[in-house]
């Protein structure tokens, strides 16, 4: 097997990339069979990872928040509430 | 009039209100007079009833409001052409002039001479302005605007965090797409110092690390005052010059400031600014699907295509070995009919007759040689014998010859013996080593030079003397002639 990165410490963006590149390049048709399984286990190992965050996907908010020597300091903040109504 | 009295009050009073009575010319140029004394003054008032110049004398025909009172008011040709924006209904201005009885009406006017804008009407005015100052500066060109990623991961929000906003920019964004991650940079939005605020709020958004994919700038909706902040010069700058791709969403639909011109991306609200940062979830979905449905037609149809591929190749590699067998049974097959296989003593028997031909020949042909040279030396040998018959003949003549010879050669050498014998006796008669024999002798000097003179000689020189028998050497000692 090739050296592939970890799948869970791939962005979602660098996930689908990636499975969008394996699919092209097995699209292309010029490569061997036993790489193109290769590619293809590559491919169904990304795709149940992009689905499983998906469905777990919960929004995440930090605040930008000035420490007290002037520094900016990331800080978990509260994500939207489950109302789906907005008020605008 | 006279003599009516419809009111039933005194006559006298009729005749004093007779005798104070003006006419109207009177009273309306009393009315102007008076107006007259009022100094050029400047009235603040909205633009209202205003259909433009007219269309024959180019003259403005108007009013000016409150919330209480009206005035008509006029603004000349002359004034109008000078104007630095057009007047319209709703403009708040400001307009300096007198005021002015038309007298064949009796209406009044405000003439204004000069006019500017006021309050919100001048804020727009100079909003316009400072756009068109950076529309100039090529600030708003197409080509400078930024792409902005269609998914941006990670999004900066740079808005007031106690206002509603920030809570529907996250909300939002957690129904549409709750895979982006989301920074809250807050800072004020409105009111003294909200410009710089929000200046430092971009550069800090900006430097976050990881840096984010895009900055959304937005506030909710406000009056046009309240909105100012986003028209200001260097928070417009500061959009402009921000390495990281702002999107702004400021205020409600018509709304459009300064910084909405120079971002990267304009949308009307807050709300739209954070749907435009990432694809709708369903959409990732559909994507997804979409992928997962070409993974699997690629590879079935690799993996079909690899077996098609297969068994052709085994067919033709079949056939091939087919016909290579074939054909390799073909030439066996010749082979086995070949004579060589099918009777192997027919060619040694050809070659036995080949060889006892050539021998037969052969013994015929030595047969032949034979006789051929047994008949010339038959022929040769009588010719032999006839040759030598005149040899004896020949003997006899030559061993005559030869003693003739012998004898004529004894007598050639007589003569000149004789001769020869008597030039020796002459020869040795005259030979001066005869006469040393006799007593003479030769004298040399020291040079080995014969010497025939004594004065050659002087005493102590090196002197040689030649006698028949040998040599003398000796010191000359004293010189003497004969006289």
């Amino acid at each position: 097997m090739a050296d592939y990165k970890n799948v869970d410490e791939l962005t979602y963006k660098e996930a689908t990339t990636e499975l969008e590149l394996i699919i092209r390049a097995l699209e292309s048709g010029d490569m061997e069979l036993e790489t193109s399984l290769e590619k293809y286990a590559r491919g169904v190992e990304l795709l149940k990872s992009l689905r499983t965050r998906l469905a777990d996907a919960e929004q995440k908010v930090s605040v930008l928040l000035k420490d007290v020597d002037g520094t900016d300091r990331l800080v978990e903040g509260t994500p939207a509430d489950d109302s789906d109504t907005l008020n605008l | 009039m006279a003599g009516w009295d419809l009111t039933g009050s005194s006559s006298s009073a009729s005749g004093a209100e007779k005798a104070e009575a003006l006419t109207v010319s009177q009273a309306a140029e009393m009315a102007a007079g008076a107006l007259n004394t009022i100094p050029r003054i400047t009235v603040l008032g909205e633009v209202t009833g205003f259909r433009g110049p007219n269309a024959r004398s180019g003259h403005c025909y108007f009013q000016i409001k409150d919330e209480s009172s009206a005035l008509d008011c006029i603004v000349w040709r002359g004034v109008y052409d000078k104007r630095l924006f057009d007047l319209r209904d709703g403009l708040q201005v400001l307009f300096t002039g007198t005021f002015d009885l038309y007298k064949p009406t009796g209406k009044m006017s405000f003439k204004a001479s000069s006019f500017t804008l006021a309050g919100e009407g001048l804020l727009r005015q100079q909003v316009a302005q400072l756009a068109e100052k950076l529309r100039l500066e090529g600030l708003m060109e197409p080509e400078r605007k930024r792409h902005i990623p269609a998914f941006c991961m990670r999004v900066a929000v740079v808005t007031s965090l106690s206002g509603s906003v920030i809570n529907d920019v996250k909300r939002t964004l957690r129904r549409r797409n709750p895979l982006v991650e989301l920074v809250c940079v807050g800072s004020k939005v409105q009111g003294q110092g909200a410009p710089a605020e929000l200046i430092e709020g971009l550069r800090r958004a900006a430097s976050v690390v990881p840096a984010p994919d895009c900055i959304l700038l937005v506030r909710g909706g406000g009056s046009f005052e309240d909105l100012m902040t986003f028209n200001d010069e260097a928070l417009a700058r500061a959009v402009a010059a921000s390495p990281i791709p702002v999107v702004t969403g400021i205020g409600h639909e018509p709304d459009n400031s300064i910084c909405d011109m120079v971002s990267d991306r304009r949308c009307s609200t807050p709300t739209a600014a954070a749907e435009s940062v990432a694809p709708e979830f369903s959409e990732l979905v559909a994507a997804l699907d979409q992928r997962e449905q070409r993974l699997q037609n690629v590879m079935v149809s690799q993996v079909g295509n690899a077996a098609s591929d297969t068994d052709a190749a085994s067919e033709r590699i079949r056939r091939a070995m087919r016909t290579y067998l074939d054909r390799l049974q073909l030439v066996v097959d010749n082979a086995s009919t070949r004579p060589c296989l099918t009777d192997p003593t027919n060619i040694i028997d050809r070659r036995r007759i080949e060889l006892s031909q050539t021998l037969d020949r052969f013994v015929a042909a030595c047969d032949r040689v034979q006789e051929r040279y047994a008949a010339d030396l038959d022929r040769l040998a009588p010719r032999l014998l006839s040759s030598t018959s005149s040899f004896a003949a020949r003997r006899h003549a030559l061993d005559l010859a030869s003693s003739g010879l012998r004898g004529a050669a004894a007598q050639l050498l007589t003569e000149p013996q004789s001769t020869l014998a008597r030039d020796a006796a002459a020869l040795d008669a005259l030979s001066p080593l005869k006469v040393l024999a006799r007593g003479y002798s030769i004298a040399y000097d020291g040079d080995n030079r014969v010497v025939t003179q004594v004065s050659s000689f002087t005493p102590g020189d090196e002197l040689r003397v030649r006698m028949a028998d040998g040599d003398v050497f000796g010191t000359v000692t004293s010189v003497s002639t004969h006289a």
